[in-house]
């Protein structure tokens, strides 16, 4: 049991058999719509503000930093082009994703350790309520479904907070970062976006949940977990971009 | 309406707290910390992180890179990898990452560990036993991170960069020299500094926002009053690296 590999060996099946079990939850019933619903209400409350004040920021950043090195070529009028696309594809998937991590991920997985500490999750296995299906998917199904509309309107705020620190603060002309808004973006990034976005709020649910469910140990095991889960899913999050990333450009996408 | 107002309240009672806290933490701050702890959470906090960060940079960096690359190639601007790297991966993606990685595994481990040791009336008993928790407790974990997060910053930005050239050459199959001469041209050791810099007051929040979390939970709240500590301190933390890290780049670049 100490050998590190086998334990890992273990840990890839659990969470294998894991999603299976959750698949087979989300395909058939019953299923808890009102609780879905409650808790894709709170996310997105929860997160709104975190997701804005982080990806607002980084594009005024790049915004700031655009202006200084496209002064150099005389090509400051392709500022707006550059920011558009490395927010739209880049920047706003992946950093929304990480606050929706930081927040919904923690506090989910915080919330089942709790309950699991506590006994309620046994205590609703015994009133014959599946523990997976009332707790676990509905948290699944809130991050994938919040986290991409996070990122449209983290999207729209990072052009917002780029265009403030470029054409009143920088001092670029308004036209020409109109002009070259949308001269490198298309409808397509915005959806890949999306679709990273929910690929990734998926990941946090289900981390948060094997994490949440494996929670032991009182108080100090909740902490933990929170913690576990954040970390994991940063992991998962850097690493799947870089493999989409990749993915994406020899597609020539 | 009133949800607003509840929440506007609750966030002011938040922020005049943290000021208490802040103003008992600095003042045993600046007594000398107890040593051995000193070194324990240093050591905790600073090796306990770097195969997180390299593994997490790593793939940040090739990220960048390969982004960076497929926005530029389509004008044609492949030769300004090197640039883009350098500036927006040396001044700004690499220090950033390596706060929010950081803010997110030690600023939660410390919110978490004083939070058990608030309700489980650990640090009420060093209050018996004639031990000032603020500087037992507190301020070793303040001085530990704040010293060992301008170091993996450093370190950060040398393992981007590493990852950078490895997936413009490697993976990308783009000129070495070019690349290099590009990143000589718009990074100096200044830009290296302001890392570090910026690796400072990072660490410095993360610590002071993790520890607010973590000593003020409530015993009365339980295991759940550990989750939100927990919770709370690696949202706050992330934020307030990504704002002052804007600060701070306006203030030094501009």
């Amino acid at each position: 049991m100490s050998n590190p590999l086998v334990r890992a060996i273990e840990t890839i099946g659990a969470v294998f058999r894991f999603t299976l079990q959750l698949g087979r939850c989300i395909l058939t019933g019953p299923r808890y719509l009102r609780e879905t619903i409650r808790v894709m209400e709170l996310l997105a409350r929860r997160c709104l503000v975190p997701v804005g004040l982080a990806v607002a920021p980084v594009a005024g950043v790049i915004a700031l930093q655009g202006v200084q090195a496209f002064r150099e070529y005389g090509v400051e009028g392709l500022l707006s082009s550059m920011l558009a696309t490395s927010i739209l594809r880049q920047y706003s998937p992946t950093l929304a994703s990480i606050m929706v991590a930081a927040q919904a991920g923690s506090s989910i997985a915080a919330r089942i350790g709790t309950m699991k500490v506590r006994g309620q999750i046994d205590a609703l296995a015994v009133m014959s309520v599946d523990p997976l299906r009332y707790v676990v998917v509905p948290g699944l199904i809130a991050c994938m479904i919040v986290t991409p509309l996070l990122n449209v309107i983290a999207t729209f705020l990072g052009i917002v907070s780029g265009w403030f620190f470029a054409v009143p603060v920088a001092g670029i002309n308004d036209g020409a970062f109109f002009d070259n808004l949308y001269s490198q973006v298309s409808p397509l990034d915005l959806w890949i976006g999306m679709g990273k976005c929910a690929f990734y709020g998926a990941g946090v649910g289900l981390i948060a949940g094997y994490v949440g469910m494996a929670t032991s140990g009182g108080a100090a095991g909740v902490g933990r977990a929170a913690n576990r889960t954040v970390v994991y899913t940063i992991i998962l999050i850097l690493v799947a971009d870089f493999v989409i990333g990749t993915l994406l450009l020899n597609q020539g996408l | 309406m009133g949800e607003i107002r509840t929440w506007v309240v609750e966030s002011l009672a938040m922020v005049r707290d943290f000021a208490v806290f802040m103003r008992r933490a600095l003042r045993a701050q600046m007594r000398p910390p107890p040593f051995g702890e000193l070194v324990r959470h240093a050591s905790d906090a600073g090796v306990g992180s770097v195969l997180l960060v390299t593994v997490l940079i790593t793939f940040t960096g090739m990220g960048l890179t390969v982004q960076g690359y497929s926005a530029f190639a389509k004008f044609g601007g492949e030769d300004m990898l090197g640039a883009f790297v350098g500036i927006g991966g040396v001044r700004e993606l690499y220090p950033v990452m390596a706060g929010i990685i950081v803010g997110a595994r030690i600023g939660a481990n410390l919110a978490a560990n004083l939070a058990t040791m608030q309700i489980s009336e650990q640090v009420e008993a060093l209050e018996v036993m004639g031990v000032d928790p603020m500087h037992y407790l507190v301020a070793p974990r303040l001085w530990a991170v704040t010293l060992m997060v301008p170091v993996l910053c450093a370190y950060a930005i040398a393992i981007g960069l590493g990852a950078s050239y490895f997936a413009a050459v490697a993976q990308l199959d783009l000129n070495g020299g070019t690349f290099i001469d590009q990143l000589r041209a718009n990074v100096q050791w200044s830009d290296l500094a302001a890392g570090v810099l910026k690796g400072l007051v990072f660490g410095w929040l993360v610590a002071c926002i993790a520890c607010f979390h973590g000593y003020s939970a409530k015993k009365r709240d339980g295991a759940e009053g550990v989750g939100i500590a927990t919770n709370r301190s690696i949202v706050q933390a992330a934020v307030a690296c990504i704002v002052f890290n804007m600060i701070m780049s306006a203030i030094m670049y501009i």
